[in-house]
Formats: C-alpha cells, sequence, structure tokens
C-alpha cells in the first residue's frame, strides 16, 4: 500500500530524485560555522513570519502608526513577544549574516567557482541592511524619525544624483507621511520580493556547486563527509535553536525600547542610528567640510565595490585565510575598524540641550498667516493633562502622546 | 523527425526571427509599463514646493530676543494629509524691527542645531558641527553655513519665508 502510494506520487512529482537530492553528502570535516548560513535563512523567516502577523496591527500613516506599534506591544495577547522577536531577530540578522560572510571569507569560499554565488550574498547583506533601515522608520518615534532624516541625507551628498535621489527616496522636500509609506511599501513587500528572489538563487548555486567545503579538503573528501539530510539539517537546527532561545529570552525579558513620538521641532534630542550603522555614524564626524563626501558616499561605495569584487581580485588558490597574508590583513582591519567605530559611536557623548530651550515662546497661536488660514497650535507645551493618561489612549490626540 | 535536415537548413534563420519577435514584444510591454511605473514612484519628487511667509508671531513678544529659539506652525500638506507643520528657529532682535532668524537645520545632515550661550556657538548633537554666533563653520564636517532665513516684519508681526 505504502510503496503503490509513493509509486503514485513519483509518477506525478520526483520525490526519489528530491530525496537522493538532499541527502547528498557533503565535504569531509565540515563545522558548526557551517550551519552560519542556515541560521540566516532561519532568521529570514522568522522576520518574514513575525512581520506578515505585525502587518495585521500596524498602520502606516504618521497620524496612527506610533499608536499602532504600542497597541501591538500593550495591548494585543502577546503583542510585545511577536514584537520583541520581530526587533531582535533584526539585530540577530545583522550579526549572523556578518558571520556567515566572515566564515566565506576565512575560508576562501568565493573563490572559483564560487564568484556568482559570493556576489548574490554581498546583494543580500545589502537587502538585510535595507530592511534595517526601512523597518525602524515604522513605529514614528523620535529615533525613527531623526535617523531616517541623516540616513537619508547621506544618500543626498552623493554627487550629481544625490539630491534627486533623497527627494525620491523621502518622496518629498520632509520626512512625511509619503516617506512613511514609501518605507512600509519598500519594507514589506519590495524587500521580501527581493530577498526571497537572491536567496533561492543564492541556493540554487549552493546546492549546484556543492558546499565550498573547507580549503584542507582533499578532493576525495569533498564527497565523503555526511549526508546533508538528516546530519547537517540536525546541526543546523541545534544551532537554530539555540538562536531562537536566545531571541525568545529577549523577546521575554528585554522590552523593545520605544521613545517619545516623531516631533521635528524637539530640539533636546540627540539622533543616534541603530547600532549596526554606528559605525557609519562615526566615521562621518571624520570628515568635515568639503571632505563630507569622502565619509558619506565615497568610503561607503568603495567599502561595496571591494565586497562585490573580492573574487575577482583575490583569485589566487584556495587557502585558508592564515596563508593569505593580503586578505588576511584586509580583513582583520575592516573587522577592526567596524567594531572600533561602532564602540566608539555608541560610547560617544551626547550634547546638553541648551538653557534657552524650556523658554522657548511659541509663535503662531491660532494666528493668521500669509495664506489666510487659521492654525491651531497643538502645543507641544502643553502641562501633561487627565487626558494622556485614560487607557483608551490610541484613539487620542496624536500630539499628547509625545508627553507620555 | 523525417524533417529534421530541412529543418536544419531554415532553422537559425528563422530562430533569430523569433527571438528578436520574443525581446521585441517582451520591449513593448517593459517600456509601456516602465515609463509610467517609474513616473508613479518619483512622482512626488517632481513636484514643486513654492516658499511661502510664515508668521512667527507678534513683535513686541519677541523684543530683546537673543538666540531664543522660537517654535512655530503652519499649515502644509505632507502627501494627502493637510497637516500642522512643526518648526523652529533661532531670533535675534536687532533693534529697530529687524530680526535674524537662523535655521536650525544643521547643513551636514539635517540634525537640529543648539544655541550655546556660553561659548556663543551653534552645536550639532550628531557629527559634532559647530557653527559661530553668525552661522560660519568653526569645526566639524557641515559643508556650508548655518541658513539664515529671509525674515520681515508687516504690522507688528514677524514674518520668516519657509520653504
Amino acid at each position: 500500500m505504502k510503496d503503490k502510494f509513493i509509486a503514485f506520487i513519483e509518477a506525478r512529482f520526483p520525490i526519489k530524485a528530491l530525496a537522493a537530492h538532499i541527502r547528498k553528502p557533503l565535504p569531509k570535516h565540515i563545522n558548526l560555522l557551517f550551519s552560519l548560513g542556515s541560521m540566516v535563512m532561519f532568521l529570514l523567516l522568522l522576520q518574514a513570519i513575525t512581520g506578515a502577523f505585525l502587518a495585521f496591527y500596524y498602520s502606516p500613516s504618521p497620524d496612527h502608526a506610533y499608536d499602532s506599534v504600542n497597541f501591538i506591544s500593550k495591548e494585543v495577547t502577546f503583542g510585545a513577544f511577536v514584537r520583541g522577536l520581530h526587533h531582535w531577530g533584526a539585530s540577530a540578522m545583522v550579526i549572523v549574516t556578518f558571520l556567515h560572510l566572515l566564515r566565506v571569507v576565512i575560508y576562501g569560499s568565493y573563490k572559483a567557482p564560487r564568484e556568482i554565488t559570493w556576489v548574490i550574498g554581498v546583494l543580500l547583506l545589502l537587502v538585510v541592511l535595507g530592511f534595517g533601515f526601512t523597518g525602524y522608520l515604522l513605529p514614528w518615534d523620535q529615533k525613527a524619525y531623526w535617523a531616517t532624516i541623516v540616513g537619508v541625507e547621506i544618500s543626498g551628498t552623493a554627487p550629481l544624483v544625490g539630491k534627486p535621489i533623497a527627494k525620491i527616496i523621502r518622496g518629498g522636500e520632509e520626512v512625511g507621511a509619503v516617506t512613511l509609506t514609501r518605507f512600509f511599501a519598500l519594507h514589506t513587500i519590495w524587500l521580501p520580493w527581493i530577498a526571497f528572489a537572491l536567496v533561492g538563487l543564492h541556493l540554487f548555486l549552493v546546492r549546484h556547486l556543492g558546499s565550498s567545503g573547507l580549503p584542507k579538503n582533499t578532493q576525495e573528501e569533498m564527497q565523503e563527509g555526511n549526508p546533508f539530510y538528516p546530519h547537517q539539517v540536525l546541526e543546523d537546527m541545534v544551532g537554530i535553536a539555540v538562536l531562537f532561545v536566545i531571541l525568545a529570552a529577549l523577546s521575554l525579558f528585554v522590552p523593545v525600547h520605544m521613545e517619545a513620538l516623531a516631533d521635528p521641532t524637539d530640539a533636546t534630542y540627540d539622533p543616534r542610528p541603530e547600532w549596526y550603522f554606528m559605525f557609519l555614524f562615526q566615521l562621518l564626524k571624520y570628515f568635515q567640510g568639503p571632505l563630507e563626501v569622502v565619509g558619506t558616499f565615497v568610503i561607503p561605495t568603495l567599502g561595496i565595490s571591494l565586497l562585490l569584487l573580492l573574487p575577482f581580485l583575490d583569485r589566487g588558490e584556495r587557502k585558508s585565510l592564515r596563508q593569505r597574508p593580503v586578505a588576511l590583513s584586509v580583513t582583520c582591519l575592516s573587522v577592526l575598524l567596524i567594531v572600533t567605530l561602532t564602540i566608539l559611536g555608541v560610547r560617544s557623548p551626547k550634547l546638553e540641550a541648551s538653557a534657552g530651550e524650556a523658554s522657548a515662546v511659541k509663535g503662531s497661536t491660532a494666528e493668521t498667516i500669509s495664506d489666510g488660514t487659521a492654525v491651531f497650535d497643538f502645543g507641544l507645551d502643553f502641562p501633561k493633562t487627565e487626558q494622556s493618561e485614560e487607557p483608551t489612549s490610541t484613539d487620542t490626540e496624536v500630539f499628547d502622546f509625545g508627553l507620555e | 523527425m523525417a524533417h529534421a535536415p530541412e529543418e536544419n537548413i531554415e532553422q537559425p534563420k528563422r530562430r533569430s526571427f523569433l527571438s528578436v519577435a520574443i525581446a521585441l514584444i517582451g520591449g513593448l510591454i517593459s517600456i509601456a509599463m516602465g515609463v509610467p511605473l517609474i513616473g508613479f514612484a518619483i512622482s512626488p519628487a517632481l513636484k514643486k514646493t513654492g516658499q511661502k511667509w510664515v508668521d512667527l508671531g507678534v513683535v513686541d513678544l519677541l523684543k530683546g530676543s537673543n538666540y531664543k529659539p522660537v517654535k512655530y506652525t503652519f499649515q502644509f500638506k505632507d502627501g494627502w494629509v493637510e497637516t500642522t507643520k512643526k518648526r523652529s528657529v533661532y531670533v535675534t532682535d536687532k533693534g529697530n524691527d529687524e530680526f535674524v532668524v537662523f535655521s536650525r537645520v544643521c547643513t551636514h545632515l539635517n540634525c537640529f542645531v543648539r544655541w550655546n550661550e556660553s561659548d556663543q556657538q551653534f552645536l550639532c548633537p550628531c557629527h559634532g558641527g559647530v557653527f559661530d554666533k553668525e552661522g560660519n563653520v568653526v569645526a566639524g564636517p557641515p559643508p556650508s553655513p548655518l541658513q539664515k532665513l529671509p525674515a520681515k516684519v508687516e504690522n507688528g508681526v514677524l514674518y520668516v519665508k519657509e520653504s
């Protein structure tokens, strides 16, 4: 009966060929570092699934985004946990993707014939950073707002096309409603499609060309290791489980930090990016005046180009990193530089708010302005009212939320 | 298969014709879709935004201001949302109804600068830009001086030109 059923399916769907495919033996000596790719894949699925659920409640508009995110965290059942997984998962994604890239560099796995696999991988790293950048605008809190202003302005410093590109990204002169819907569309539709297409190609090539193995693997050893399924998959699953336990613990015990509602006039706020862009933030401080473009455009462009072209620049025979002095020093220097800049950026002191700030006078309070329309000041300096303590806060005036 | 030899002679020509036809149809559809879609996506960037005068408040209230941070609001259409835009500037009273209004937007990457009274300088909280009391760059990455907004007094009200 069972055989008959399998035969029935086999005639219509090539399960035996697929089974043989996933049982193909891997090279010998494969270690835990080879599970990093699967861990990235797991994180991508985790982000896709938690993100799809978050979209049930999230509202991409400046009037509602902040409240809807707070609603998820405070009122939706398991809301804080789901949002926590998505939040911490994003950071994990950057870390694990970076480690996966380092593994590939250390073992020289990007060398012929895997150059295209590498290039697609670098594009995926950029997609991951794109997810991060478009993602943290969505809660529309102070960090989101100011980091996005700076981030988009960075693209604006590119020669010639910079200004129009910044305007296109923002959807206008300033970060606002149009920017938010754009970032939402990029984050939830464009980037996921691009990511899954690239991951599909990346995985296809990994299976087609076979695992790169280790530099010390002999030709014979390439086919003598454990099969991918179930041995390697089990190892991957252990790594994934450890990762998941860490993320779940963070989501349960460390609430996702939510700053005050985005406020374009709040001058007491010190804009800082998410930690994984901190090295870039710090880098910008060193290039002054006319050299500004070096920090904002030249170095990032050179860095990405170097990554993309790496397999075409380092074309020597495959050896472990220890035997490749140039690649070794460039890699160590880059990692050291990124880590140092990140630490410096995180620890850089914040500015004291200037003394006159509190006494700021309100300009036009319900006075007539040039185009004849009356303006009602919603009053950032309103004293805290009872209204903001009401539990049904999601329906109250948006400006009240900055006061909570 | 009986016709194979005959087809082999004809095929290269016909095949290249077919390929060209496929590419042509695909290309035309792509252009017909691509042009409107690109226009659709970049549309907000093509729109011109005019400058207008916005009032900062009654001059009497601003008399004697010395790098005073002033918040003001004005109506603005943000995409489809008619919204109240909030801004903040530094106002200095030069006497005789003349005011100097500094934009607070750092010329580096648009963070908000703060006036430091003791040092008589504007400081940027992001990448360490410093401007002197005239708005000139003293230190840090900013490529150009802090912007002075055009200001005028009419009927006892200070107006500033808002971009």
